[in-house]
């Protein structure tokens, strides 16, 4: 028998040691306590002015770290997302990895002529059925912004519905404003029962950006705070281009990026101590050549793992980002791209990773991505499973059975574990090159394509209780209704 | 019934069951033709078709067929009093060639090609030109399969044809050959009958060989 031995089994990566992980940590309370942060927002405002904080007439807040490490120790460490009907399906928390998409790319490429066009209610709601029918993707951000819309200022409503009627999967959300925040979450507490209930099993948190250097609009502080007061799991996530709204600097980057997510947590446990937050950045470079903000850059995963390694020092969840690209359509580049952010997000250990599916620099909303995304995930999903080393995985006796010149293929030992040691893939083709040929050459976007046609001519989403569905519709004919009469008054007036 | 559920034991890969539903055929007074063709390859028969679709894959195949050669221990004995020996689908030669000890594909051929219901006689490996001909000549399958993983051991399946045709057996055997290094173009310039680019393929063509012997036959 053995003693003292240390079992990894999965594969180890980090970035940053523990030394490093401080060193940014302390280098965002510094920002906090000397260059502040501005605050945009009345109640904000009053809460910082009633607290330790620093507060100049020109909305500039500065934090004493003391307050910060209130707040980390308010914050719990262990979020819970869960399915449309309660299941507790995603455990936020330090190296428990969940994927979903991102939201709100305002274009799609139309399936039928290849024209890029303008998202729509339909083209959310088919992106959350492929999400529902898609086995490694866990979560669902809308992905496009529903532009069909009667009012701008109500997309959101309209784009909830359509993500919570095609997907079962718990939801990340984005909403206009607080009053859009507000009447989403009377919608989904038609599901919830109770806000007591949704306090014990969230089926959505809320995605909010600050505006990176350290700044903080009105529209992102409202919706932090109402969150806040009703415990609903708020990401705070702040998208700097590194070079151009922070340093150059990857670490310097960070400390910034940092800095503006905690921000963010001092004020949401002013509002309520102990409120469920999740850090975030989607930290990337601006393209020197271009401008263009990068979401295939190596950069970008590299900060992104970083910064998780800071969360897992601070014992936040995270918010990261991956399965992503700059290539405008479907391509070599956008696999490559994609394979390498979602391999690095999933080693780091990040909580949720987003933007799965995007193309074109977070302009698109691909389904087509989407379904190659899937299965670049469930080959990283399986080298996480890692390598199991005890004595009947090791195989010594099996070995001795077979001999020299034997063959493993009829033992019952391979059948035991075959289908769990291995990796089955969906679209990979390994069939050698007669069976390739004499099946039409295919290559893997004739399986990405025909994979996701099978999804959109079949697959039906558990439908919404028809209570709940008609509750919805009414409230999102409130808010349209407000929205026109808003609007005959503007007209009125001028 | 039995039959049925003889079959249902093959693509379950369940032996015992297998075993036993086969002894109570016989008990029941069944014949041994009739469990082999209507329960044992039957059964192989959906095992066969659902690998090609991809709802079994190659372990469960193996086993399926490994259950079909326990059924057939118990089978055999019950022939003595009855006709005399099976009539299996066909015969078919395997060997890997001379200087290659390569041989997993080879055998995974031989255990599709026993699933099928062939008479499989699998000569080894590293096997001279001689021993393919001799085996030939003992046991006169219909199909002669030879393999070769390596660029410098192929060369040797051209020896075994030439030996083939000094012995006069040429004609006597269809002929087919695989392995990594092995394609259409290479069995084309070397006289080899037919090229098996997988087992799956293998097994097709020795379908297609024996019955081809078998039309020419009547």
């Amino acid at each position: 028998m053995q003693v003292n031995q240390v079992h990894y089994s999965t594969p180890q990566f980090s970035v940053l040691s523990q030394d490093e992980r401080e060193m940014i940590f302390k280098g965002a309370l510094e920002v906090m306590e000397r260059v502040g942060g501005k605050f945009y927002n009345e109640e904000a405002i009053e809460l910082f002015k009633n607290s330790d904080a620093l507060v100049t007439d020109d909305n500039l807040v500065k934090i004493p770290a003391s307050m910060t490490i209130r707040a980390l120790n308010d914050s719990p460490n262990k979020i819970t997302l869960v399915s449309r009907d309660g299941e507790r399906n995603l455990h936020l928390g330090r190296n428990e990895v969940y994927f979903g998409t991102g939201s709100d790319c305002p274009f799609i490429y139309c399936r039928e002529t290849g024209e890029r066009r303008r998202y729509t209610r339909n083209d959310v709601y088919d992106a959350a059925r492929v999400v529902d029918s898609l086995s490694n993707v866990d979560f669902f951000m809308s992905h496009g912004l529903a532009s069909d819309v009667p009012h701008d200022e109500t997309y959101d409503r309209h784009q909830y519905f359509s993500m919570v009627k095609g997907t079962k999967k718990p939801l990340v959300i984005t909403a206009v404003d607080k009053e859009g925040l507000k009447d989403i979450y009377e919608m989904q507490l038609l599901i919830s029962g109770s806000e007591s209930n949704f306090r014990l099993n969230p089926n959505f948190a809320v995605y909010i950006e600050p505006s990176s250097p350290l700044a903080h609009s009105n529209e992102c502080l409202e919706k932090l705070l109402f969150c806040a007061e009703k415990s609903i799991p708020s990401i705070y996530t702040p998208c700097p281009s590194a070079g151009a709204t922070a340093p150059a600097s990857l670490a310097g980057m960070l400390v910034q990026t940092l800095a503006e997510s905690l921000q963010g947590m001092v004020l949401a446990h002013l509002k309520k101590p102990g409120m469920p937050f999740i850090m975030g950045g989607v930290v990337t470079i601006m393209d020197m050549k271009t401008s263009n903000y990068c979401y295939g850059a190596p950069e970008m995963s590299l900060s992104s793992a970083a910064l998780t390694d800071v969360s897992k020092y601070l014992d936040l969840p995270m918010f990261s980002t991956a399965g992503c690209t700059d290539a405008r359509v479907v391509d070599e580049q956008a696999a490559l791209e994609a394979q390498i952010s979602i391999e690095t997000a999933f080693l780091s250990g990040a909580s949720l990773v987003h933007d799965v599916g995007y193309l074109d620099s977070g302009l698109n909303g691909s389904l087509e991505m989407l379904v190659l995304c899937d299965e670049i995930i469930g080959m990283v999903k399986h080298l996480g499973k890692g390598i199991t080393v005890d004595e009947n995985h090791l195989a010594a006796d099996l070995i001795d059975e077979v001999g020299p010149g034997g063959n493993f293929l009829t033992t019952s030992h391979t059948r035991q574990h075959y289908k769990n040691e291995f990796y089955f893939p969906k679209l990979l083709d390994r069939h050698n090159i007669e069976a390739w040929t004499a099946q039409g050459k295919n290559t893997i976007l004739d399986y990405v394509n025909k994979n996701l046609d099978h999804i959109l001519d079949n697959y039906e989403p558990e439908p919404l209780p028809a209570d709940v569905e008609k509750g919805m519709k009414e409230i999102i004919k409130r808010a349209d209704a407000k929205a026109e009469e808003a609007k005959v008054k503007t007209k009125a007036k001028a | 019934m039995i039959l049925k559920k003889l079959s249902q034991a093959m693509i379950e890969g369940e032996v015992e069951m297998g075993k036993e539903l086969a002894q109570q055929g016989i008990e029941e007074g069944l014949s041994p033709q009739e469990l082999l063709d209507d329960g044992v390859l039957a059964g192989m028969e959906v095992v066969g078709d659902r690998f090609k679709n991809y709802e079994m894959y190659i372990p469960e195949v193996l086993n399926s067929a490994s259950v079909m050669h326990e059924v057939m221990n118990i089978i055999k004995p019950a022939l003595v009093s009855s006709e005399g020996d099976f009539k299996m689908k066909g015969t078919v030669v395997l060997g890997t060639v001379e200087g290659d000890l390569h041989d997993i594909g080879k055998n995974l051929v031989g255990l599709m090609l026993e699933g099928a219901g062939f008479k499989v006689v699998d000569i080894g490996i590293d096997q001279p030109a001689k021993s393919f001909v001799d085996a030939v000549e003992k046991e006169k399958p219909e199909v002669l399969g030879m393999s070769a993983l390596l660029t410098t051991t192929a060369p040797k399946i051209t020896e075994v044809i030439e030996s083939l045709k000094e012995a006069n057996l040429r004609d006597s055997v269809k002929t087919m050959a695989g392995g990594a290094v092995i394609d259409q173009a290479f069995c084309d310039e070397n006289g080899v009958d037919a090229y098996g680019s997988s087992a799956t393929a293998a097994m097709e063509i020795t379908q297609k060989f024996v019955e081809e012997v078998k039309n020419n036959a009547s």
